[in-house]
């Protein structure tokens, strides 16, 4: 019995759900909406990686991604407008550059994959995809693996810098400004501005 | 032959889906009754009666919902926690998803829970609901590091992220004695997927029902059914990780299985109805000052005792 | 009974080395990450909003990851750096996605802006 066909059902339904649900993220209403059809898209094409064979990554992407549109869907209540998308609402610029840009961008893509004859190698029969994955980050790349460990580092520590409500001299939303030299005194390193020196602290107020 | 493999497996987890949602109920009704909470019917009939009730009662509608998402997120909620059960692993042969990956699986389904939480309180256009969504979020986004840590944990000394291994490696020390730390924070876990007892930020009476607030009817039971199931789901897991799965003397492995499942869903639902509900602040407080270092703590202690061997 | 997955994934892999099935080939796949690819720069480059701007990059991210795996299963016979590619490619989602949502807040706090023309003065 053929099951090969079972994998090409399978593979064709993913394939469009995963293009299609990616295609709706930007043409929906809503900002929630949109984070979780790319989720689905990122779904599809995690169930596409367990058909090939890539039991670790698959799954991964399942995880990652659920938490990655999470954080994203809660951004998108916080500083969008329009969050529930109950108003129609277009957000673009550049419409007919991207546009072109994107369909441009998959047929140079397009015809490289079907003008390019790549090698015909598959899996070998006995490969351990999850343990072979495994040596290799933990034994050969270990030091590429390592240092996306130390970026995640330096990335935590300077998202918390940057988003930080305290800066280094108080409140974000109070200015912030660093002690005076003298007791009291102006702000150190920074010029004075026009009307409302003096020895209060300055209040930006952009608006 | 095709018929064992493909059927067989789902016939299983839809069997144990309905199964245990209604012994989740019933188990409930009984321990409140022990507790000396009013008796309310007969514990084996009346989870029947509520469903037969909800079913027939009219599907509530807000103001410009997500109709869609609203009505899916339910089903959805159930359809995880039918992935969960189907990596449960009832005997070294009997498993409907023994997936090389299954714990980091069961890691997804977590994370989805979040997903489809949120999206069941946000869809609703409603604001007791959305409070609820935003709180589950918080409340997720904090246990599923602890979820993760614990699991690594169980992972290292079967030195297999497979579900069967993990059971398999215990088959002179169960997981609960070697890593002592592990199956309590694995319990909060529980707690706080299923947004039950001391953890039931989403659902809780202060928000009028949280998420599921506005929802009434099928949805409604359809939600209810799956928030049981995925009881059920996690006491599988955390049966086959710490509590050595089917392994055990005189009974055959499904049998233990079951009865390992029904203790851990006996003090998970004990503890719904003893704690009191945490308040939501305090808990992510609480979650990630202190049983997040806690978990450190049980991976570094499985770590050094995978070593010693 | 035998596991479902077990069988799955085994009855995938027999079909892959037996380069049996019509659909599932290198280049269908190429195929499908290219349209994920341009679907995903259409969004970066058309979205006003910041977040919106990022799901595109995420998208394209989708698509080379698609490409990697394909490559990885029907080209690479099997090389691990395949795989690890993948997992790299997943270290800077994670890296723009924290970077990205931690500047909206600072230039939110700043400007009361979420949107990229609001920084026009960025520019200079």
């Amino acid at each position: 019995m053929n099951h090969g066909i079972l994998v090409d059902i399978a593979f064709l339904l993913l394939a469009v759900l995963a293009v299609v649900s990616g295609w709706r993220v930007f043409r929906t209403d809503s900002m929630v909406r949109a984070s979780f059809f790319l989720l689905l898209s990122f779904i599809a094409v995690g169930a596409i990686m367990l058909l090939l064979a890539a039991e670790y990554l698959g799954v991964a992407m399942f995880f990652m991604m659920g938490v990655e549109m999470m954080v994203m869907a809660l951004f998108m209540v916080m500083f969008m407008m329009n969050p529930a998308g109950l108003n129609p609402m277009v957000m673009v610029h550049q419409h007919r550059i991207s546009m072109g840009a994107g369909v441009t961008a998959f047929l140079v893509l397009g015809l490289m994959a079907l003008l390019t004859r790549f090698p015909n190698r598959p899996l070998p029969a006995g490969l351990e995809p999850v343990a072979s994955l495994g040596h290799e980050m933990l034994g050969g790349s270990m030091l590429i693996f390592e240092s996306a460990a130390v970026v995640l580092l330096a990335t935590m520590i300077g998202v918390v810098v940057l988003s930080s409500h305290r800066g280094r001299y108080g409140a974000a939303n109070e200015g912030s400004l660093p002690p005076g030299l003298a007791p009291g005194g102006d702000p150190a390193g920074k010029p004075k501005e026009d009307q409302d020196g003096g020895h209060e602290h300055h209040h930006h107020h952009h608006h | 032959m095709i018929l064992n493999e493909m059927v067989l497996p789902i016939i299983v987890v839809l069997a144990v889906l309905v199964g245990g949602a209604y012994s989740v109920a019933v188990m409930d009704r009984v321990i409140a009754t022990r507790l000396g909470a009013p008796r309310a019917g007969n514990p084996w009939l009346s989870p029947l009666t509520r469903g037969a009730w909800l079913l027939v009662q009219q599907a509530n509608v807000t103001e410009a919902p997500d109709g869609r998402a609203w009505r899916l997120a339910p089903a959805l909620y159930l359809a995880l926690a039918a992935t969960g059960l189907a990596l449960v692993p009832w005997s070294e042969t009997l498993v409907a998803t023994d997936l090389a990956t299954s714990v980091v699986l069961w890691g997804s389904v977590e994370a989805l829970a979040t997903v489809v939480i949120f999206l069941h309180g946000w869809s609703a256009n409603a604001p007791l609901a959305l409070i609820g969504a935003y709180r589950y979020v918080a409340l997720g986004l904090s246990y599923l590091l602890i979820s993760m840590f614990v699991l690594i944990g169980v992972a290292l000394p079967a030195e297999s992220l497979q579900l069967t291994q993990v059971v398999m490696s215990q088959e002179g020390l169960w997981n609960v004695v070697r890593q002592p730390l592990g199956l309590p924070l694995f319990l909060v876990v529980g707690l706080g997927m299923t947004f039950w007892g001391p953890l039931n930020l989403a659902d809780s009476t202060d928000l009028a029902g949280g998420t599921a607030s506005e929802v009434s009817g099928p949805p409604r039971l359809v939600w209810d059914v799956a928030r049981a199931a995925m009881l059920v789901a996690f006491s599988g897991i955390a049966a086959s990780a710490f509590l050595g799965g089917w392994l055990g003397p005189w009974l055959s492995g499904p049998l233990w299985m079951v009865v390992k499942m029904l203790a851990v869903l006996a003090v998970l639902l004990w503890l719904g109805r003893v704690v009191p509900r945490v308040a939501p602040e305090r808990c992510v407080t609480g979650m990630w000052v202190v049983l997040l270092p806690l978990a450190f703590v049980d991976l570094i202690w499985a770590g050094v005792a995978a070593l010693w061997q | 009974m035998v596991a479902m997955s077990t069988t799955i994934i085994t009855i995938t892999r027999q079909a892959l080395l037996a380069r049996k099935e019509v659909w599932m080939t290198l280049v269908t796949l190429l195929l499908l990450a290219a349209a994920l690819i341009g679907i995903g720069l259409y969004g970066a480059l058309s979205q006003q909003s910041f977040v919106m701007l990022m799901m595109g990059l995420e998208l394209m991210l989708n698509g080379v990851m698609l490409a990697a795996v394909a490559f990885w299963a029907l080209s690479g016979a099997g090389a691990p750096e395949g795989q690890l590619l993948t997992i790299i490619v997943m270290a800077v989602m994670a890296i723009e996605m924290a970077m990205g949502f931690a500047l909206v807040v600072a230039v939110y706090r700043g400007k009361q802006a979420d949107m990229t023309e609001a920084l026009s003065e960025l520019k200079q």
